[in-house]
């Protein structure tokens, strides 16, 4: 298998390595990266708890190659918080009761932070629009609806 | 300060640590190559570990553990023959995923494919599937008495279907095992790591003192992960071949085709009523597709739907066949419920055809025949008063003002939890930290948050100063697991009963309990705290839905009455409910794990199988009773409660709408529209 050498800018900080041509970007990420908050889900870009942002937009990280991001600037769950301090769309989450087992919470939250980027004021419709790419089996999703309602809320307040 | 986290904070920075985020030096990642018949004979196996090498079978243990037929007991590997299309024959290891699914070319399998048996008819009609056995039947048993009601005025029958669901949680299951010396430890996404070193021990035939068990943070069980899979003891026994650690994770295909699902259920329903709408008596024949192997759920599900087919009402006469059948699919595993849906499913739906018959209204009909003093059905069903509940509920509904506009439906069921054996716990006080350690092992419910209130309050301290362990079976001696709506109620029952013990060893050896002594302090108790007899609870849904033009349903509402005793979080009660209502209405609405008659899988993805999104959520009413059960902590049972109730109701509300008997679910939108059926 022929390699190619990469080098994306992973939460602002840049990661360079010789990769297979088929290697998604998920398992850059968790692989060689070592980041393992971004999580795999499904293997047929369903259950979205793979999501990251790719130059700002929202992807399923499954269904990218690690190659087609070189060059480019990936964000995961990971840098969300500032330091110890939690995004207020983390904190809403643990608020509202937006997870159970966890597992596709990291996909949610990146989706909550693409759509609330571009919908600082999203009615419920908007939100349940804004995640129905990611998948929970666990809360029934009000629990994530009312998250993301919160969050939005806070983060408008503090602009 | 990462160790300040708690569970949850750590699970939304991404901080948690999940059975795929695990790596130790030196890793194998294994794949598992598989049929891709449902049925064949197999001629050879070579290449990777196989079943040339190792024999043997999987061990039934965890919910609804049934030991089996030694000709039908499921193989590690697929080595003469192959029985569903996904079951493993061979293994490949390799340093990397991607090279591991690269080597399962390696492996040369000569089958010789053989017509599949893929329904519960066809199990019934045909040829038996194994040499050893006379027919496909893997079980029957009865329940009730025999009877004859010569002269009853209304005599209904009518046949159901529940077809298999997948159980899929988001992560899906997984493990990481590691051998050193005589010692094997295996990290594990599941609901029990008793059962799983039960599992490993018996099947692999090793000493439980050479075997550690470890719990990683469990993404989703429903069912899925109290059990022994054959990929457990490959990915055991080659860690302990190759004395490397092995990682394996299933795809979410390897989920839809080898995971156990659940459902998959017939009934045939008999019922005898007089005129006035009072049920006479029962007759029954529950019917499930276990699968390609016998033990385990498939064998025990149906004897349990059979017990619990007279539901909250008074029927004193009932005569349930319980059979199971063998098909060449995937065994059936517990999926939340495991057999009390479709148990509640065939009764209720009997009951809304006696309303119908009569032209009464359904919730009269249930009133009529509910019972005012405790009852103990013809099959053992034994629960409260269920007409005051009902009542009640239909009080908390605004039944008799929302029906008006026709489009709800109603369902009332008898939650059986898993009251039985009962459950452990250790505390072990140290160094100013009360460390806790249950035998049941949440798969995502939040267990830490009612485990640190009850030591909370039973100790008098503050929660911080308490820590909720992971499962790990070198520190808890013994376990049952946490499924069948227990956790809370007999898990909650031994934390109270160990904190007791402390307390009063505490008084003893100071002359008073004080929370100073028992910081100050070391003890460490562990107990086994046994439960006996039974402990249902009562419950009732209500639904409304619209039906658009082209048959798809619009779930508008949904109403929960559940007596779950004393809630001791009611945010988590909530989401619970919620969580569970979302797969009941997926259940009826869209959720199927489908073949083609070749026994092929046709839904291979998470979406083929019907998961809900955020898009189709309903508006919830969500009441309690205000009820204590008999436990010191007051609690009873809740998990399963809304996968029972909710497809009884919906079913109701969409045959409202549409004026179509619904028998089935998922309830297709072409029999809505009216292309089908």
């Amino acid at each position: 298998m022929s390699k190619i050498n990469i080098t994306v800018e992973i939460n602002g900080q840049k990661k360079s390595a010789e990769v297979e041509g088929r290697m998604l970007l998920v398992h850059f990420i968790r692989e060689s990266a070592g980041l393992t908050g971004t999580h795999v889900g499904c293997d047929s870009t369903n259950c979205g708890a793979c999501a990251v942002l790719l130059d700002g937009r929202a992807v399923k990280s499954c269904t990218v190659l690690a190659a087609q991001a070189n060059g480019r600037k990936v964000v995961t769950v990971e840098s969300l918080s500032d330091g110890g301090k939690l995004h207020p769309i983390q904190s809403a989450f643990l608020e509202r009761h937006g997870l159970q087992c966890g597992y596709c919470t990291p996909g949610m939250l990146m989706s909550a932070y693409w759509l609330l980027s571009r919908n600082p004021s999203p009615t419920e419709e908007e939100i349940r629009k804004g995640i129905a790419g990611n998948l929970c089996r666990c809360t029934g999703y009000q629990g994530i609806v009312d998250s993301v309602k919160l969050a939005a809320e806070r983060m408008k307040e503090a602009k | 300060m990462e160790e300040e986290l708690t569970s949850t904070e750590k699970l939304v920075r991404g901080k948690g640590v999940y059975v795929d985020d695990i790596r130790l030096p030196g890793m194998l990642h294994m794949a598992v190559v598989r049929s891709p018949y449902a049925r064949a004979r197999i001629l050879s196996v070579s290449g990777g570990l196989n079943g040339n090498e190792l024999k043997g079978g999987v061990e039934s243990v965890g919910e609804g553990a049934a030991a089996a037929a030694s000709e039908t007991t499921e193989p590690i590997f697929g080595l003469k023959s192959a029985n569903y299309a996904g079951q493993p024959v061979a293994a490949v290891f390799a340093d990397d995923l991607y090279s591991a699914q690269d080597l399962m070319d390696s492996v040369d399998v000569e089958y010789e494919p053989l017509k599949p048996v893929m329904s519960i008819d066809e199990a019934l009609r045909a040829p038996p599937i194994y040499s050893s056995t006379k027919s496909n039947i893997m079980s029957e048993k009865w329940r009730g008495e025999e009877f004859e009601i010569a002269d009853a005025p209304l005599v209904l029958e009518d046949e159901f279907l529940n077809r298999r669901v997948a159980t899929n949680p988001i992560e899906p299951r997984g493990l990481v095992a590691s051998s050193e010396g005589s010692r094997l430890t295996i990290w594990i996404s599941t609901q029990s790591v008793h059962s799983i070193k039960e599992g490993i021990v018996g099947s692999l035939n090793l000493k439980p003192e050479n075997v550690r068990i470890i719990q990683a943070d469990t993404g989703g069980g429903f069912g899925l992960k109290g059990g022994m899979y054959t990929e457990y003891l490959i990915a055991a026994y080659a860690a302990m071949k190759y004395k490397r650690p092995v990682k394996w994770v299933e795809t979410r295909r390897e989920h839809m085709m080898a995971s156990r699902p659940g459902r998959g259920v017939k009934g045939k329903m008999k019922l005898f009523a007089d005129r006035s709408g009072r049920v006479l008596g029962l007759k029954g024949e529950v019917i499930v597709e276990g699968g390609a192997f016998s033990g385990g759920m498939g064998e025990f599900a149906s004897n349990f739907i059979a017990l619990q087919c007279t539901g909250p009402y008074l029927i004193q006469k009932a005569h349930v066949r319980a059979l199971s059948v063998y098909t060449n699919k995937v065994p059936l595993g517990p999926y939340r419920g495991a057999g009390r849906p479709e148990a509640a499913f065939f009764i209720e739906r009997m009951m809304d055809k006696l309303a119908d018959e009569l032209k009464m209204d359904p919730a009269d009909v249930r009133l009529l025949n509910a019972t005012t003093e405790p009852f103990k059905s013809p099959t053992g069903l034994e629960f409260d008063p269920s007409r005051p509940f009902i009542e009640k509920a239909l009080n908390e509904f605004n039944y008799r003002k929302r029906v008006a506009n026709g489009n709800a439906g109603i369902g009332f069921f008898v939650l059986v939890p898993a009251l039985q054996p009962g459950e452990t716990c250790r505390i072990a006080v140290r160094g100013k930290k009360v460390n806790v350690w249950l035998g049941g092992n949440s798969h995502g419910q939040g267990h830490d948050i009612f485990i640190k209130k009850l030591v909370s309050d039973e100790f008098g301290i503050g929660e911080d100063d308490i820590i909720v362990e992971r499962g790990d079976t070198d520190q808890l001696e013994d376990g049952v697991g946490a499924w069948g709506s227990r956790t809370a109620m007999v898990g909650g029952a031994a934390v109270v009963s160990v904190a007791r013990k402390i307390k009063d060893q505490i008084e003893k050896e100071f002359g008073e309990y004080t929370p100073e002594h028992l910081l100050s302090n070391e003890f460490d108790v562990y107990t086994f705290e046994r439960q006996k007899g039974s402990l249902t609870s009562l419950g009732g849904n209500m639904a409304s839905v619209d039906i658009d033009a082209l048959g798809t349903v619009n779930v508008k509402e949904i109403d929960c009455y559940y007596d779950v005793g004393r809630a001791l979080n009611i945010d988590m009660v909530r989401s619970q409910i919620i969580g569970g209502a979302i797969q009941g209405m997926g259940q009826t609405l869209t959720e199927e794990i489908a073949y083609g008659p070749d026994g092929q899988l046709l839904t291979g993805s998470i979406s083929d199988a019907g998961v809900l999104n955020a898009e189709s959520l309903p508006r919830f009413n969500i009441k309690l009773a205000d009820s204590y059960s008999r436990l010191p902590h007051g609690a009873k049972g809740l998990g399963e409660a809304p996968t029972i109730g909710v497809p009884c109701a919906l079913a109701r509300a969409i045959e409202k709408v549409s004026g179509r008997r619904i028998r089935e679910t998922p309830v297709k939108p072409e029999l809505l529209v009216g292309l089908e059926g």
